[in-house]
C-alpha cells in the first residue's frame, strides 16, 4: 500500500563524488570499456593536444636558444617589418573571405539547382561536383596553371595573351581565390543540399498554399531557413581556405599568405618560432570560427541534420528562377570537367604549351621516380585508416552511449586534431615528438599501471604497483648493457611463459593474451634477419624491382617494429584484461604475475627514447589519424544516434552482457558507417598534404609533397600524371570497397556527409 | 508478514539529477509493492509519473537510489541487467533490425548455448503461441505492427523469464487491434502463469487485464487495488478524478449516528454507511463526495433541480452538463426509452443513486 510519508531530506552528494561516480561505476568497472575509454583519451591527449600545446608555447620562446621572446610579435609594431607583416595578414584575410563568399555561393547555386530543378544527369553533376573532395588538394591549382597560365591552352593557345610583367596572370592573391572556390565549393553545396532535401515540403506547399509564388517561397521560407547552413558554410570554407597549403605554395607568386608563410619559415628558413608564431596567428581565427561553428550556428539550425530526407520535393518551375540557376550550375560543371579534363590530357601530352601530342612518358616517368612514394602513402593511408576508423567509432560510441566525466572535452579535442589547419599540427608534431614527450608517457604510464592493477586486484593495489616499479627500474638499469635482441627477445620470452602459466591455470584465452605480446616480441627481433635479404636481393635486381622490393621490406619493417612504448602501453592493457579476477585460480602466483608484467611493461615503453617519432613512420600515420578522426566520428556518431538505445537494452534483458550486444547488436548496424568511413577516411589521408609536409622523410616520401616539389621542378604534366595516379588510387580504392560491401553501403543511402575538406 | 511475496519492493526512490541545476529530482519516491506469483499487475498513471523508471529498476537497468527489490526472497540491486532473467517488452518493440523473425525470438537463446534442435523447437512453439507461424523468415520491417508487437512478445516469452516487464507495448496500435492484443495478451499469461508488470496509461487497458491496479501519482502510489475496488473506492480524488469520470462535490461532516455519517452537500443531506467513507473522519470536517456520472438518475420526480447548460448525444449515451447554482454535474444518461434530449436551457430533476456515493477527504 502507498504510505504517504513527508519525501525524504535531499542527500548530499558532492559533486566530485558524484563525477567520480559516474566515471567509476559506469566505465570503469568493465575493463573493455575502461581501457577504451583511457586509449582514446590517451590517443587525443598525445596525438592532438600535445602537439597543439607545443605550438603555441613555442611561438614565445627561441627556438634556438630557447630563451622567452616576443620578436615575431613586436615585428607587428617594427617599422622594418611592419610592412610585410600585416600585408600577409591582409592577404589571408581577403584569400578566406572571397573564398568563402564565393564558395558558399556557387554551392548555393549548385545546391538549389541539383536538389530542386529536377535537371537531368542530376546523379553525374552530383558525382562532379563531389570530384574535388576526394582528389589531391592542388589539383585544380595544376589544371588551372594547364589552361589558364602563362602557357595555358586558354590564355596562350587561344586567346593569344603575352604575359609580361604587369600583366595580370593566373599567379597570385586572385589566381589562389579562383582555384580555392572550384576546390572547396563542394563544402557548401554538400552542407547545403541537405538542408535543402532536409526541409519539410510541407511547409512550402502551406505558403503556396496561401498564395506565395515560387520566388516568394523562395525568399520567404527557403532562404530564412538557410541562414544557418549559409553562415556554417561560409565560416567552414573561410578555415578551410586558410589552412590551404597547396594552392597558395602554386600559385601565390609573390602574395604570402600565413599558410605559406609557416611553410617557408620551418622548411626554408629552419625557423620553428617564427613558424609557430606565424601559425598562432593562424590558429586564433581557426579557433574562433570552429567555436563559433560549434557553440553558435549549430544552435541556430532549425532543421536537424539527423532528419531523413523527406519524401516529395516541390520543384522550382518558375522559368527565369530556373534557367538561370541550371545554366550557372552548367557551366561551373563545363568548367570542372575542363580543368580535370586538362589535369588526364595534360598527362599523356609531349609538351604542353608546345607539343600537344599523346605521349605516356610522364607515367613512366612518374612510376619510375615516384615508385617509392606511391607505395609508401598507399600503405601508409592504409595503415592509417583502421587506426582512424576503429578510434572514431570508439569515441563516437563513449559519447553517445556513455556517460562520463569529461565526455564533452573528449568529443571537442577529437574534432580539433582535423580542425585546425594541417601546418600548425604538422609543426606541432615536429616539436613534440623530436625529443620524448615524456611529461605524457610518464602519465599515460602511470594511469594505465594504476588503472590495470586497480581493476585487476582491487586492494592491495600500491605494494605491487611498487614492486612493478622496481623491476621496471631494474630493466631500465640493465637494459642499456645488454644488446636489443636479448632485452626484447628475453621480455618476449617471458611473457610467453607466463601466458602459459596463465593459460593453463585459467582461461586459455587470456594466456594467448598476453603471450600474443611476447610472441610480437619475439617477431620484432626476428624479422629484420628475415626482410634484411629481401631488399639485399631486391638491390642485386636494380630499377623498379629494387625499389618494390626495398618498400616491401620496409612496410614489413613498420608493422613488425611498432616503437616498444606503444607495446608497452599495450602490455598494460593486456594485464588490466588478461589477469583480472584470476586470484582463485592463481593463488599466489598472482600477485607475482600482476607484479613482473608491471615491470616488463615499464622496461619496454622507457625503453631508447620514448616516442621520440620524428622521422618515423608511425608519425605520418599518426598525423593521417588524426587529421580524418572527425569524419569517422561523426559517421559513428550518426550511425549510433539512429539505434534506438532500446534495441541495445533489450539485448542486455535477453541476457546478453554489455559486450556480447556491441559485438552482436551494435556493430552489425554500425557496418556500413564503418565501412563507409572507412573510404573517407583512406581518400583524406591519401589527399592530405598540409599536415605531413613537415613531417616526409627521404625513406618515407608522401606523394602529394612530392608531386609539389615535381611540380616547382618544372614538369607541370608529370605533377598531372601523379595527380592522375593519386586519384586513380582514391576510386580504386573506393571501387573496390563498394564492390565488396555495396549491399551494406546502399543501407546508408547517402547519409554521410564529407563535409571535412582535403588539405 | 506470513509468507514472502515474489517481487517486492522496499521503500524503492529513485533520483535523478536535473540536467539544468545540480539537483536532484525524484522520479519515484517511496514505492512499496508486494507482488504475488503468477499476478498480472499494471501500472497505471499520467505520463511523466515515474512508470517507466519503475519498470526499468526492476528490470536493471536504473539502480534504485534507496530501498530494495527482492525476487522470491533474494535482494537483486546490484544484479547486472543481464542475468535477471526478466523479459522486457519495449514500447518501441526494440526488435533486431538487423535479424530475422527468428533470428530475434532466438537470440536469447542462442546466448545460453543450446542445442539448434532445442532452440528451433522452442521458436517455434511460441511463434505459435503468439500466431506468427509462417512469418520466421521476415525481416522485423516487413511486419505490421501488431505483428512486430507479436515477435517483441515472443522474444520476451521464450524465455520463460520469472518476471514479464512491459511498457506500454499496445501504444503504437490502432484502437481495435489494441483490443484483441490486449485479450491475446491476458490470454497468453494465464496460460503460462508468468508474473507480469505491466504499464500503461490506458485505464481500459488497466481495467481489462490486471488483477491488481498500482495508480502512480508524481513518483508515489497512490493506490493499490483490484480493478472494481480502484473504481468504486478510489483512495484519493486524484484516484477518481483519473479513472473514469466523476464529480467531486464540496461537502461536510455534520454528524454521526452510529455507523450512518450525515452529510451535507448541494444543501442537501446526504446518510451514508461508513463503507461509503474512504476513511473516517471528524465530525464538522469539509470533505468531498463523488458522485460518478452514471449515479445521477434523471426522471421528473426528482428531488433535485438543475438547469442543462450543455448536452451532447452520443448514440447508446447522451452526456449532459448540469449548472447547480455555482457547480457543474456531468450526467450520463443512457435509458433508452427516453423519448427526447433535453435541450439547452431545460430544467431537469434528478436523484443520486444511494448506494453509489462515497466520500473521500479534502
Ligand atoms: N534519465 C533520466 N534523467 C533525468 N530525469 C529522468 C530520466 N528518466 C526519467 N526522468 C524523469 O523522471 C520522471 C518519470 O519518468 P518516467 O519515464 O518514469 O515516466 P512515465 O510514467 O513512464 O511517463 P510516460 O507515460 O510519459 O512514459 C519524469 O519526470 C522524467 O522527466
Ligand atoms: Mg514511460
Amino acid at each position: 500500500m502507498a504510505q504517504l510519508t513527508a519525501p525524504s531530506p535531499e542527500v548530499p552528494v558532492t559533486l566530485w563524488q558524484e563525477r567520480w561516480g559516474k566515471l567509476a561505476g559506469t566505465l570503469l568497472r568493465d575493463p573493455t570499456l575502461g581501457l577504451g575509454l583511457i586509449s582514446s583519451i590517451l590517443f587525443v591527449v598525445l596525438f592532438v593536444a600535445t602537439p597543439l600545446v607545443q605550438v603555441i608555447v613555442q611561438a614565445f620562446f627561441d627556438s634556438r636558444t630557447g630563451d622567452p621572446s616576443l620578436e615575431y610579435f613586436r615585428r607587428y609594431l617594427d617599422p622594418v617589418y611592419r610592412g610585410h607583416q600585416w600585408r600577409v595578414l591582409w592577404n589571408t584575410l581577403i584569400m578566406g573571405s572571397c573564398t568563402a563568399l564565393g564558395g558558399t555561393a556557387l554551392g548555393l547555386i549548385f545546391a538549389l539547382t541539383l536538389a530542386r530543378c529536377r535537371v537531368p544527369g542530376q546523379r553525374w553533376l552530383h558525382y562532379l561536383s563531389l570530384l574535388p573532395t576526394v582528389s589531391p588538394p592542388f589539383a585544380i591549382a595544376i589544371a588551372a596553371i594547364l589552361l589558364f597560365g602563362r602557357s595555358g591552352l586558354v590564355t596562350r593557345q587561344w586567346l593569344g595573351i603575352q604575359f609580361r610583367p604587369g600583366v595580370n596572370d593566373i599567379y597570385g592573391l586572385d589566381g589562389i581565390i579562383f582555384v580555392q572556390i572550384i576546390t572547396f565549393f563542394p563544402v557548401a553545396y554538400l552542407i547545403l543540399r541537405a538542408l535543402l532535401e532536409r526541409m519539410d515540403a510541407a511547409m512550402e506547399e502551406a505558403a503556396m498554399n496561401m498564395g506565395a509564388s515560387c520566388w516568394q517561397v523562395l525568399t520567404t521560407v527557403i532562404f530564412p531557413l538557410l541562414i544557418p547552413g549559409l553562415a556554417g558554410s561560409v565560416l567552414l570554407l573561410f578555415v578551410e581556405s586558410l589552412a590551404d597549403l597547396g594552392n597558395p605554395l602554386l600559385l601565390g607568386g609573390n602574395a604570402m599568405v600565413l599558410s605559406s608563410e609557416i611553410f617557408l619559415a620551418v622548411n626554408g628558413q629552419y625557423d620553428q618560432q617564427r613558424g609557430a608564431a606565424f601559425s598562432l596567428m593562424l590558429l586564433l581565427p581557426t579557433l574562433l570560427v570552429f567555436l563559433l561553428q560549434r557553440y553558435w550556428v549549430s544552435q541556430r539550425s532549425y532543421i536537424s541534420v539527423t532528419g531523413k530526407p523527406s519524401a516529395g520535393q516541390i520543384a522550382i518551375t518558375e522559368p527565369w528562377i530556373r534557367w538561370p540557376l541550371v545554366i550557372l550550375t552548367g557551366l561551373g560543371s563545363l568548367l570542372i570537367l575542363a580543368l580535370y579534363g586538362s589535369i588526364l590530357v595534360g598527362s599523356i601530352t609531349r609538351l604542353w604549351g608546345i607539343d600537344y601530342s599523346l605521349d605516356w612518358q610522364h607515367y613512366r616517368a612518374a612510376f619510375n621516380r615516384g615508385l617509392t612514394p606511391i607505395l609508401a602513402t598507399t600503405f601508409l593511408s592504409v595503415a592509417a585508416t583502421p587506426l582512424a576508423v576503429l578510434m572514431g567509432i570508439l569515441i563516437a560510441y563513449l559519447v553517445v552511449r556513455k556517460n562520463f566525466w569529461g565526455k564533452q572535452s573528449l568529443d571537442f579535442v577529437s574534432n580539433l586534431g582535423a580542425a585546425v589547419p594541417g601546418t600548425i599540427l604538422g609543426i606541432g608534431y615536429i616539436l613534440a615528438f623530436i625529443r620524448p614527450p615524456l611529461l605524457v608517457v610518464v602519465g599515460a604510464t602511470v594511469i594505465l599501471a594504476w588503472y590495470a592493477t586497480w581493476s585487476v586486484l582491487a586492494q592491495r593495489c600500491w605494494g605491487v604497483l611498487l614492486l612493478g616499479s622496481l623491476l621496471g627500474a631494474l630493466l631500465r638499469w640493465v637494459g642499456p648493457s645488454l644488446s636489443y635482441e636479448l632485452y626484447v627477445g628475453g621480455i618476449g620470452g617471458l611473457l610467453m611463459a607466463m601466458g602459459g602459466v596463465v593459460g593453463w591455470h585459467s582461461r586459455l584465452w587470456k594466456g594467448g593474451l598476453l603471450a600474443a605480446v611476447g610472441l610480437y616480441l619475439e617477431l620484432a627481433v626476428v624479422e629484420p634477419f628475415v626482410t634484411e635479404p629481401i631488399g639485399v636481393w631486391g638491390r642485386t635486381l636494380g630499377g623498379d624491382m629494387a625499389k618494390l622490393l626495398t618498400s616491401v621490406q620496409a612496410m614489413i619493417g613498420v608493422i613488425f617494429q611498432l616503437p616498444l612504448t606503444l607495446v608497452g602501453f599495450v602490455l598494460l592493457g593486456v594485464v588490466a584484461l588478461a589477469l583480472r579476477a584470476e586470484a582463485r585460480l592463481l593463488g599466489r602466483l598472482h600477485l607475482g604475475l600482476v607484479a613482473v608484467s608491471l615491470g616488463l611493461a615499464f622496461g619496454l615503453i622507457f625503453a631508447g627514447e620514448p616516442l621520440a617519432l620524428v622521422g618515423t613512420p608511425y608519425i605520418v600515420i599518426a598525423a593521417y589519424a588524426v587529421r580524418s578522426l572527425p569524419t569517422s566520428v561523426r559517421a559513428g556518431m550518426a550511425a549510433l544516434q539512429q539505434i534506438d538505445p532500446s534495441i541495445e537494452e533489450a539485448s542486455i534483458n535477453l541476457g546478453a552482457d554489455t559486450q556480447t550486444t556491441f559485438r552482436r547488436v551494435t556493430v552489425p548496424l554500425i557496418v556500413p558507417a564503418l565501412l563507409a568511413g572507412a573510404i573517407f577516411a583512406f581518400a583524406r589521408h591519401m589527399t592530405s598534404l598540409s599536415a605531413i609536409i613537415f613531417l616526409t622523410t627521404p625513406r618515407w616520401p608522401i606523394l602529394t609533397a612530392w608531386i609539389l616539389s615535381e611540380v616547382e621542378q618544372g614538369g607541370m604534366s608529370t605533377a598531372a600524371a601523379y595527380s592522375m595516379i593519386l586519384i586513380a588510387l582514391v576510386f580504386g580504392a573506393i571501387l573496390l570497397m563498394t564492390a565488396f560491401a555495396g549491399q551494406q553501403l546502399r543501407q546508408l543511402g547517402g547519409g554521410l556527409d564529407l563535409t571535412m575538406g582535403g588539405g | 508478514m506470513a509468507e514472502v511475496s515474489y517481487l517486492v519492493f522496499q521503500d524503492i526512490e529513485k533520483r535523478f539529477s536535473s540536467r539544468e541545476g545540480k539537483g536532484q529530482v525524484a522520479a519515484v519516491q517511496n514505492v512499496n509493492l508486494q507482488i504475488e506469483q503468477g499476478e498480472l499487475i499494471t501500472l497505471l498513471g499520467p505520463s511523466g509519473c515515474g512508470k517507466t523508471t519503475t519498470l526499468r529498476m526492476v528490470a536493471g537497468f536504473e539502480s534504485p537510489s534507496r530501498g530494495e527489490i527482492l525476487l522470491a526472497g533474494e535482494r537483486i540491486n546490484q544484479k547486472p541487467p543481464h542475468r535477471r532473467e526478466m523479459a522486457m517488452v519495449f514500447q518501441s518493440y526494440a526488435l533486431f533490425p538487423h535479424l530475422s523473425v527468428f533470428e530475434n525470438v532466438a537470440y536469447g537463446l542462442r546466448l545460453r548455448s543450446l542445442l539448434e534442435i532445442e532452440v528451433r523447437k522452442r521458436v517455434l512453439e511460441v511463434l505459435e503461441l503468439v500466431g506468427l507461424e509462417g512469418l520466421e523468415h521476415r525481416p522485423p520491417q516487413q511486419l505490421s505492427g501488431g505483428q512486430q508487437q507479436r515477435v517483441a512478445l515472443a522474444r520476451a516469452l521464450v524465455l520463460q523469464p520469472k518476471v514479464l516487464l512491459m511498457d506500454e507495448p499496445l501504444s503504437n496500435l490502432d484502437a481495435k487491434l489494441r483490443e484483441q492484443m490486449r485479450t491475446e495478451i491476458r490470454r497468453i499469461q494465464q496460460t503460462l502463469g508468468i508474473t507480469t508488470l505491466y504499464v500503461t496509461h490506458d485505464q481500459a487497458e488497466a481495467m481489462t487485464l490486471a488483477d491488481r491496479i498500482v495508480i502512480m501519482h508524481r513518483g508515489q502510489i497512490e493506490q493499490v487495488d483490484v480493478p472494481t475496488q480502484i473504481y468504486q473506492r478510489p483512495a484519493s480524488a486524484f484516484v477518481a478524478d483519473f479513472i473514469g469520470q466523476s464529480n467531486l462535490l464540496p461537502a461536510r461532516v455534520v454528524g454521526r449516528e452510529g455507523e450512518v455519517w450525515i452529510i451535507q452537500a448541494l444543501e442537501q443531506t446526504f446518510r451514508l454507511p461508513s463503507t461509503a467513507l474512504a476513511r473516517p473522519l471528524a465530525i464538522g470536517e469539509a470533505a468531498q463526495l463523488l458522485i460518478r456520472p452514471e449515479a445521477v438518475c434523471l426522471h421528473p420526480r426528482g428531488s433535485l433541480r438543475a438547469g442543462v447548460q450543455r448536452a451532447t448525444y452520443l448514440g447508446p449515451i447522451v452526456e449532459y452538463e448540469l449548472t447547480l447554482g455555482t457547480q457543474l454535474l456531468t450526467v450520463v444518461d443512457r435509458d433508452p426509452l427516453r423519448p427526447r434530449i433535453y435541450p439547452v436551457g431545460a430544467e431537469v430533476n434528478f436523484d443520486f443513486l444511494p448506494g453509489c456515493l462515497y466520500l473521500l477527504p479534502a
